[in-house]
């Protein structure tokens, strides 16, 4: 018997509609994957599979239960994982554990031998609040809490997005075992790793099903979205002799030196988040800045940005140093935090004309660089669209485009493309490609590996100390690895302090 | 660049979809209903008489009651279990019985028992109602005491038709202010920290002032607006109108809501979430308009409670704005309630600024 099936599944929402016409089955015990971008209904989806909406038609069947009717036994059968903020942070990885226990009316001591291969990872910690986890832990207590009563089923819905490669691959290596336990799993990522990790995917777009088949072939099929040509030019950079030679001689002048560090430490009480660290990155470049969850990559992030005051320690960016003249440096930055920074109710013009305001253009000028960018971006129409109503991507461009859209020296940019599948990725690198071309230094933080491989130089940030930094080909010579996920993994597996 | 970030206000308040309607009902809730529902008036007190006597004498006793405004005539049941079936069917506030051979025992020099009783359940109309009525039951039957009545006479100088309306309209003013000023602006700033939207601000040069005022005025000049619209209905509704200058009605409210705002914002400046905000905001706001002297009169607080009226800036508000609302006090009257709140706003607008860290 089939652990889920799915018949002509049909669900609107007003006129939007989020799903048509869906059908597929999953065998129990199989690791079934639900790919494609944003905004495809894949949320929709699990919701419906999990009883929590009501189909328009079709019909929903989980581990033998119709989802319509029968929505008690369904309930008492899978486990869900939604995206974010399933965890209590106010309460601590014991109690989050046990107010989950109890909802199913098991206890903690009951379901212990279904969740102690996960759980037994962060037992340790069991009396720290959950808000103080890092990612890749809040993942396992989240998946520990979907398990505890021990469900046939289990729904994950981007259980990765924002978690560090090493911590991902734990997480799957997780499921792996779950399987060998005969739980079904049905997970959607924007990671191609773990997608070809699924034994079946579907792939979902505006709501229709666009295919149904082993990862290999439908990443074959759908390759215009998941594997987008590489960035033309990008490797040529370090390739070419005449562009290094010509940075080389741009380099020597001290001016281009726009962000230099010295032994910049902030502690919080006796923890030391950020640990020493040095480094300096030239104009024009785009420089990695990567790091597992709780490296201390944001800390350091706060305070080049003027955010944080570093506890010991010098530097200086933009040609301001960052202790004194933090406001001086804010004028000179353009930043694009991790959580979405555009106002969603406010329309793209708005945005635009805000920000803009702020750093002191005046209405003509305003007026005439949107309709500029909006052009370029292929954005016009959208122009007096509310931000919010915007596509996951799209924002991310956008949010980008009004970072730099007051020429900044700098960049700022804290995991921009989060959860975005890879065509559109490619296409914010494009724009970031771009902005270097200008003159404007970029400074990002990513935990896709493929875009690291796009930077010019990398640093790897472990336990809040620098643990490597070079270009990536340097970094593959130095650590004898094939790519840049080998050496992040290899140098990420040293921390002590992530792994706590 | 603080025209960029009022306009952005403005036009968040607008898409908001509840904001808007709150600013219209505000007003027209306050205005309309309150005044009506904070009554302590104890006027229309229906009165039931239960006449076994059927005198001329106890019907002029009748009489001497339903002369005086106070009391309006019920039914005439003619049993004592009939009134009071009245009572419970809230027909009767109070029933008078008159008992048999009244007029001859009074005659007689026997002292004859007239009964009174009042429905308690509304306290003050219930107490003040059967005390007055008993004072002129003994006025009637013992002129003499009615004699020492008369000698004392009271002369009420401002509010003279005794309107409770009169006396809340002010302080009804002192809550909107309260509840638009000191809680929109400091739940837009929590909003933006939980949004995540306000780290964006805190890396862009926008000095603290401006980003603080740009939170501010949109909320003073609907609250002014508000404001008017209050003072109007007031005098469309109830004609009610100020006694005083409108201009220092204006000039404490601006002081007040200054206060307020502030209150608000180092509220919020020290809030991560909106539930903390919430629940911190509402501990002062409550213990505040309680204290103030809004519903009771503050002198009626214990000693020790009358002391926190100093440093309460409602209470100088309340008390100010009485003042010139119902009595027309002029600068001079209500100029140390102004320095008072002046000062309230000013520690708590350096407080508001200083407390807002854009680098921590």
């Amino acid at each position: 018997m089939n652990a889920i099936e799915v018949n002509r599944l049909s669900k609107s929402f007003g006129r939007v509609r989020a799903l048509s016409d869906v059908s597929f089955t999953v065998g129990r015990g199989e690791l079934f994957g639900v790919i494609g971008p944003d905004g495809s209904g894949k949320t929709t989806l699990y919701r419906l599979l999990c009883s929590l909406l009501k189909a328009d038609s079709g019909m929903v069947c989980v581990d033998g239960f119709d989802a319509n009717s029968q929505m008690r036994e369904i309930r008492r059968r899978v486990g869900y994982m939604p995206g974010r903020f399933s965890l209590y942070p106010d309460l601590t990885v014991r109690e989050n554990l046990e107010f989950f226990a109890t909802l199913f009316g098991t206890t903690v001591d009951e379901g212990y031998d279904s969740i102690k291969a996960i759980y037994s990872q962060i037992e340790r910690f069991s009396q720290r609040k959950a808000g103080a986890l890092s990612g890749g832990m809040k993942q396992k207590l989240a998946l520990s809490c979907a398990l505890v009563h021990q469900p046939s089923v289990l729904f994950l819905d981007e259980p990765t997005t924002g978690v560090d490669p090493v911590s991902r691959k734990e997480f799957w290596e997780m499921l792996d075992a779950l399987r060998q336990r005969h739980i079904t799993i049905v997970a959607s990522t924007p990671y191609l790793d773990e997608v070809r990790h699924c034994e079946r995917v579907a792939f979902l777009s505006e709501g229709r099903v666009m295919g149904i088949g082993t990862p290999e072939v439908i990443l074959e099929q759908h390759a215009a979205v998941f594997n987008p040509p590489p960035l033309p030019g990008f490797h040529a950079v370090a390739a070419c002799p005449d562009d290094t030679s010509c940075r080389e001689e741009q380099d020597t002048g001290s001016e281009d030196t726009v962000i230099e560090v010295n032994h910049l430490v902030k502690a919080f009480g006796a923890f030391r988040a950020v640990d020493d660290i040095s480094f300096s990155v030239k104009r024009g470049e785009i420089f990695g800045f990567l790091g597992a969850n709780g490296a201390g990559k944001t800390t350091a992030m706060h305070i080049l940005t003027g955010l944080n005051q570093p506890t010991s320690g010098t530097g200086r960016v933009a040609g301001f140093d960052i202790c004194t003249e933090h406001e001086h440096i804010k004028r000179h930055i353009g930043y694009m935090s991790q959580n979405f920074s555009l106002y969603q109710n406010l329309t793209v013009a708005e945005n635009i004309r805000l920000f803009a305001g702020i750093y002191g253009m005046n209405d003509r000028e305003i007026a005439r660089k949107t309709d500029t960018l909006l052009t370029q971006l292929q954005f016009m129409e959208h122009k007096h669209d509310l931000v919010g109503k915007l596509p996951l991507g799209w924002k991310q461009k956008l949010a980008f485009s009004v970072a730099i859209f007051h020429e900044p020296a700098i960049v700022f940019l804290d995991e921009p493309t989060g959860g975005v599948d890879p065509a559109t990725r490619r296409q914010f690198w494009e724009l970031i490609k771009d902005a270097a071309r200008r003159g404007i230094t970029v400074f990002v933080t990513t935990h896709y590996m493929d875009e690291a491989e796009y930077c010019d130089r990398i640093s790897i940030m472990v336990d809040g100390k620098i643990g490597a930094i070079g270009t990536p080909d340097e970094l593959k010579r130095q650590f004898r690895q094939p790519d840049m996920d080998h050496v992040f993994t290899c140098l990420a597996r040293q921390a002590k302090r992530s792994s706590n | 660049m603080l025209k960029y970030l009022i306009e952005k206000e403005w036009l968040q308040i607008r898409r908001n979809a509840f904001l808007p309607q709150l600013i219209v009902m505000f007003p027209i809730t306050m205005m309309c209903v309150m005044p009506w529902i904070m009554n302590l008036e104890v006027k229309n007190i229906r009165v039931d008489v239960v006449d076994n006597d059927r005198s001329t004498r106890s019907i002029r006793l009748i009489g001497s009651v339903f002369a005086s405004n106070c009391f309006v005539q019920g039914g005439q049941p003619s049993t004592w279990e009939e009134a009071f079936g009245h009572i419970e069917t809230k027909r009767a506030d109070v029933v008078m019985v008159i008992p048999p051979h009244f007029s001859r025992d009074l005659a007689n020099g026997l002292h004859p028992q007239v009964l009174v009783a009042a429905n308690a359940v509304n306290g003050t109309k219930g107490s003040i109602g059967g005390v007055y009525l008993s004072q002129i039951i003994s006025a009637h039957v013992e002129p003499s005491a009615s004699a020492i009545r008369q000698k004392v006479s009271s002369l009420f100088l401002y509010n003279k038709n005794l309107d409770y309306k009169v006396y809340m309209i002010p302080a009804l003013l002192a809550e909107v202010l309260m509840l638009l000023c000191g809680f929109l602006p400091a739940f837009n700033i929590v909003g933006e920290k939980e949004a995540g939207t306000i780290e964006q601000m805190n890396v862009t040069p926008v000095p603290k002032w401006a980003f603080i005022l740009s939170k501010l005025i949109p909320y003073w000049m609907i609250a002014l607006f508000v404001l008017g619209v209050c003072l109007l209905l007031s005098w469309l509704v109830y004609d009610i109108t100020c006694q005083g200058s409108l201009w220092l009605v204006l000039l404490l409210s601006v002081l007040f809501s200054l206060f307020c705002s502030s209150l608000g914002l180092v509220i919020s400046n020290y809030s991560h979430t909106m539930y903390q905000a919430v629940f911190v905001m509402w501990f002062f706001v409550v213990c505040m308009l309680l204290l103030s002297g809004l519903y009771t009169p503050t002198r009626s607080m214990p000693d020790w409670a009358y002391l926190t009226t100093y440093v309460n800036p409602m209470c100088y508000f309340i008390d100010a704005i009485r003042t010139v609302f119902v009595r027309g006090g002029d600068f001079h009257s209500v100029a140390h309630q102004m320095l008072a709140l002046l000062c309230a706003a000013s520690v708590m607008g350096v407080w508001a600024v200083g407390s807002y860290r854009k680098n921590r």
